[in-house]
């Protein structure tokens, strides 16, 4: 178990000396801050562009760092021929294997936590200036119905933006320990199923690793991910194809592998829709139709262990191969 | 005790089905090379056992079967009589790749106490063990604090030691411990391992500078394109063929000395003093029989044993004659 700790946070310490870990963070950052100007271009709902976008960038870049970072983990350790002093150290190759995967895990989850917290912050922030807070303070009413401005006015306004902001990232770490308020109210809840699904996404990332190149490991690890996310809207065009033919039975020629390849593809790779809670929680629940194929949608509870069970059997996988391997 | 044996050691690498060569595709199908072939060796309990060869010779595969980190094709191999693999085996095991290379984002404290959390060492444990390794391979000062990618080739040839050494093994491996080193780097390394042998272990390790090899070795092996060419005691093997007798003589008569002439494969004169090299036992006899008789001096007599070096060309370039035909049908065989 200490072993496996070890090499977790070695990889760790790898992973956070990686240039593009920062490229991608500070663009998901970027993305996370401007959503809040391009917000108030929406006129129903800013805070739900906001939160739309914001939670789809902690996805999605938590997905780039488990390609971009994940792929070269375990290349480079055969790369550069470390892996030699590490097999013949009395470690098994599995417990190699688990630790690269929790390194990978905790790398992209701490960067989830920063992206978080800026998206909270950003939502916290504006919310204080919806309010008429600011105006309250600088205008206070001196009798009933009317207000005059405060002394210091420019003074009393800076310091105004400094402590809202200070409070917006106070109350943004408060949010990852359970704090909630209306704006904030789910997204943790959001994030943390995301997260479920990256965990699945960074075993695929270090199973298809173990035996192909970085390039082919960062191909196969998107095409799940795209595929895996979108296995609803697979089944749905599966559905069409036969549909439109008149039924199954009627589909010819290229449709019918068109049809086939669908339903395997959703069959073998994981449905990442399950682990995608955002809809649910920035538009409410709305009863979304779902294709009888894939069956209901799970519940929580069931949503994560389908989710541990199919990362543990993804690792399973990945030391099997990796047991076998030569290290030339 | 024997510590290491392989027997009928096999490795045979199937190339890639496609592969470019000198920018062209190249289709390999079925195409093999014998790594290693039947490899039968015998390492015991705290020898230091060379394991020499020129390059290509199959002992880097041979260390790395060992290691775990290829497995052989056929053949089996055990350490300290437990199969390959076994974690008992590995935890009294140190190992130092050829050219190693280390994470050299870890500071050179870090990188040991890593290594050492792998080996399942305590935390305390580590500390003293790190402390000692850090005085034993005599690394600067300065080194537990540096950044590997800061370490010079000798100070990461040090480091590379002394990770080897933290679980204070009873087995040392060592692939090329020294290439690459300057001959004071070399003279350290050789030191380490005669310690090392001291303290009771047993060291086994790859090397092509025959010189050193020579100084330290009990017992050598010698391989040649996956084949064991020869294995024994240093002493048996070279003291088994002297190559040739010097004898410098004072004071002979100049008929004797015109006599003896034309045996010596060399031969020196300097104002009373003659030098011979005789390649036979013969007229050294003649020679000391002509100093008793004339009361002559005999100032030196020393029969002049093959080193290493020598004896390591012979083995190795007789052997290719021999096998060239068979080889090169075999070869032919795995090419079709």
């Amino acid at each position: 178990m200490f072993k496996v700790l070890a090499i977790s946070l070695n990889t760790f310490k790898e992973a956070v000396r990686n240039k593009v870990l920062y490229f991608l963070l500070i663009f998901a950052i970027l993305i996370i801050v401007f959503s809040s100007f391009i917000s108030d271009l929406s006129i129903a709902a800013p805070d739900r562009l906001i939160k739309d976008l914001g939670l789809a960038s902690i996805d999605f870049f938590g997905f780039l760092i488990a390609v971009f970072v994940g792929v070269y983990l375990v290349y480079n350790e055969l790369d550069k021929k470390t892996i030699y002093t590490i097999v013949s150290k009395p470690i098994d190759r599995y417990q190699f294997i688990l630790g690269k995967y929790f390194g990978l895990l905790i790398t992209i989850l701490v960067n989830m936590v920063i992206m978080s917290i800026f998206l909270f912050a950003v939502l916290y922030w504006r919310e204080t200036f919806a309010s008429d807070k600011l105006s309250n303070l600088l205008y206070p009413e001196v009798s009933s119905g009317k207000r005059e401005a405060i002394a210091n006015l420019q003074l009393h306004y800076y310091w105004f933006h400094v402590q809202t902001f200070f409070i917006a990232i106070g109350k943004a770490v408060a949010t990852l320990f359970g704090y909630s308020e209306a704006v904030t109210a789910g997204l943790l809840r959001v994030i943390a199923f995301s997260a479920l699904g990256l965990s699945i996404i960074t075993a695929f990332a270090i199973f298809y690793s173990t035996f192909s190149t970085p390039t082919l490991s960062a191909v196969f690890t998107s095409l799940t991910f795209v595929i895996g996310s979108l296995s609803e809207d697979i089944v749905r065009y599966a559905e069409k194809l036969a549909e439109k033919a008149g039924g199954l039975a009627a589909l010819a020629g290229a449709d019918v592998l068109k049809y086939n390849f669908a339903t395997w593809a959703v069959q073998i790779v994981p449905n990442l829709a399950y682990f995608d809670k955002r809809a649910e929680a920035i538009h409410g629940p709305a009863a979304m139709e779902v294709p009888a194929i894939l069956g209901p949608t799970l519940s929580d509870p069931w949503a994560v262990a389908y989710g541990l069970l199919y990362t543990a059997g993804i690792l399973c996988l990945a030391s099997l191969i990796f047991n076998r391997r030569n290290f030339k | 005790m024997i510590v290491i044996e392989t027997k009928r050691l096999t490795k045979v690498y199937t190339h890639d089905f496609i592969d470019v060569e000198h920018g062209r595709l190249r289709f390999n199908f079925m195409r093999k090379t014998v790594a290693l072939d039947s490899l039968d060796l015998e390492v015991r309990e705290g020898e230091i056992f060379g394991l020499l060869g020129p390059n290509g010779a199959g002992k880097s595969t041979t260390i790395k079967i060992l290691m775990g980190i290829l497995f052989p094709s056929s053949g089996s191999a055990s350490i300290m009589g437990k199969p390959l693999g076994d974690k008992s085996v590995k935890a009294s095991i140190g190992f130092l790749p050829e050219n190693a290379n280390f994470y050299d984002y870890l500071k050179g404290e870090e990188f040991l106490d890593y290594y050492g959390t792998l080996y399942g060492l305590g935390k305390a444990a580590r500390r003293k063990r790190i402390d000692e390794l850090f005085e034993l391979v005599s690394l600067p000062p300065h080194a537990p604090n540096l950044p590997l990618k800061g370490y010079s080739k000798g100070m990461l040839q040090r480091i590379g030691v002394a990770q080897a050494l933290l679980n204070d093994p009873q087995v040392v491996v060592l692939d090329e411990p020294q290439s690459g080193l300057d001959p004071l780097g070399r003279k350290e390394i050789r030191d380490i391992i005669l310690k090392l042998k001291e303290n009771g272990k047993t060291v086994f390790f790859s090397s092509h500078i025959l010189s050193d090899a020579e100084l330290i070795c009990d017992r050598v092996a010698i391989l040649n394109r996956g084949k064991l060419s020869t294995m024994g005691d240093l002493d048996t093997l070279l003291s088994s063929t002297i190559k040739d007798w010097e004898v410098i003589v004072s004071g002979m008569s100049a008929e004797s000395v015109a006599e003896l002439r034309p045996h010596a494969i060399k031969f020196l004169e300097r104002e009373r003093d003659v030098l011979f090299v005789f390649d036979k036992e013969e007229p050294v006899r003649d020679t000391l029989r002509r100093v008793v008789e004339q009361n002559a001096t005999l100032v030196s007599l020393s029969p002049r044993r093959e080193t290493l070096e020598e004896y390591f060309i012979r083995e190795v370039s007789k052997k290719p004659a021999q096998e060239a035909k068979t080889d090169s049908k075999s070869r032919s065989a795995a090419n079709v």
